[in-house]
């Protein structure tokens, strides 16, 4: 009976960890979602050159790699400025809301891409 | 009596209709010997559910093209089809080439009596009216990012803006002005995955409607 159980238990488990991990690796590829919405305006490596930053766009998008901009801000911050967009933050309109695109999920995973991105952890808090 | 009357009016109805019908078939035909179809289709509902699906897309999806352009701005686009997007489709590296496939006049007519032809039951019509609205320029100059995104004429013609989302110069001839503020209003049916933001509950829909007026003014 024990036995049974425990046979049970770790097929339970080990089913429960299997479907979790692939199922996380396929929701979000934090890369592709970063290239689709992001890099039009940060460019595609995140230095603030996306093909939207012409001569005329009035203020430059933040370049993510750079260490001592990025640092200024929480994670929290970041969650705040990408959710509700730059107004949010005393920052310009240019920086657009994207709580009603993209989920929750998928703005904590673009807050560890920009941190990978500015190789820094950014203030506490 | 009866009987021939309503024969008569069969036949009568069935001739009128009929160039207009014959238009949309030779349309239709021409746009699969053409080969549109490998970089367009046309039937809907939105296929595309992930990123992935948008990327895969060669070219921006018609089913609703009546609903979407003005016929003539349409039929003279498909004989002379300069860059509407200044990027690659679905390129943020790429500038557009402006290659797209040209068509002759008579093949153009048909192309756009057909194309007219497949309509979204989800755009309302007479909702909105292009004006030089002044809360729908606030709007998309100052308030939201749609500038960033869009290019538009400025002070003096001088063409401004974003480059990531299609030119937005000259969508007063272009677009339906009723289709702009549905596009706005019910993203999840015209374009579930796409990189332009969307705005259901940042922008009331009164402020949709401002906005939509103020793009559809645009020469
Ligand atoms: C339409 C252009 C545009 C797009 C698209 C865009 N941003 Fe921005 N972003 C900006 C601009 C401009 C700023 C700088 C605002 C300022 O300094 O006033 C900015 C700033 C930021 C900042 C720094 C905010 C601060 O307080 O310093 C973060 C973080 C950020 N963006 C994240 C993102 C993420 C993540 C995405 C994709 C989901 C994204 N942005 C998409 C234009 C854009
Ligand atoms: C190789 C792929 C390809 C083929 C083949 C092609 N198109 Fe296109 N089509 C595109 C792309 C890409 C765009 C966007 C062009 C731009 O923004 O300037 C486009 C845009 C359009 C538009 C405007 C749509 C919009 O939303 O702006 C229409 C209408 C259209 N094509 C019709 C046709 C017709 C009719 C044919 C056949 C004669 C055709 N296309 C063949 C790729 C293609
Ligand atoms: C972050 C960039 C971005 C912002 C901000 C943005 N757009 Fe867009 N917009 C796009 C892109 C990209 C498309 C094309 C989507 C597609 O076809 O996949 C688009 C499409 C459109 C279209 C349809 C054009 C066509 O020919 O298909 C209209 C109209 C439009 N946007 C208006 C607006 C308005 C109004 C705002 C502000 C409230 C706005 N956009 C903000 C990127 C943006």
């Amino acid at each position: 009976m024990m036995m049974k159980f425990t046979i049970l238990a770790a097929f339970v488990f080990s089913f429960a960890l299997a479907t979790g991990s692939s199922g996380q690796a396929q929701e979000i590829e934090v890369e592709k979602v970063f290239k689709f919405y992001c890099a039009q305006c940060h460019g595609v490596s995140g230095k603030g050159d996306g093909p939207n930053v012409t001569e005329d766009f009035p203020v430059s998008p933040r370049n993510f790699t750079n260490a001592a901009e990025m640092n200024k801000l929480t994670n929290a911050d970041i969650k705040n400025v990408v959710m509700d967009g730059g107004p949010s933050m005393s920052k310009s309109p240019m920086m657009p809301p994207w709580s009603k695109t993209l989920s929750e999920a998928e703005v904590d995973a673009l807050i560890g891409h920009l941190r990978v991105l500015c190789n820094c952890k950014g203030k506490e808090g | 009596m009866k009987l021939t009357s309503a024969l008569l009016l069969a036949l009568a109805l069935t001739l009128w209709s009929l160039p207009g019908h014959a238009d949309t078939a030779a349309g239709e035909a021409a746009f699969t010997a053409n080969d549109c179809t490998a970089c367009h289709y046309t039937d809907g509902p939105a296929k595309e559910k992930t990123i992935d699906d948008q990327l895969a897309k060669k070219g921006p999806e018609l089913w609703y093209a009546g609903s979407k352009f003005q016929r003539e701005w349409l039929e003279a686009w498909l004989q002379d089809p300069a860059p509407i997007r200044q990027m690659k489709f679905n390129s943020v590296t790429e500038f557009n080439a402006g290659d797209h496939p040209k068509l002759a006049a008579g093949d153009a007519a048909n192309m756009a009596d057909y194309l007219m032809s497949l309509t979204s039951d989800a755009v309302e019509a007479g909702v909105v009216k292009p004006k030089k609205n002044a809360k729908g320029r606030l709007i998309f100059t100052k308030k939201m990012p749609c500038s960033g995104c869009h290019q538009y004429e400025g002070r003096k013609k001088k063409l401004v803006g974003g480059r990531s989302g299609p030119s937005l110069v000259g969508a007063g001839m272009r677009l339906n002005p009723d289709w702009i503020y549905a596009y706005l209003l019910k993203p999840e049916i015209f374009k579930p995955v796409k990189a332009m933001p969307v705005f259901i509950g940042l922008l009331s829909e009164k402020d949709m409607k401002n906005v939509a007026s103020y793009v559809a003014n645009f020469k």
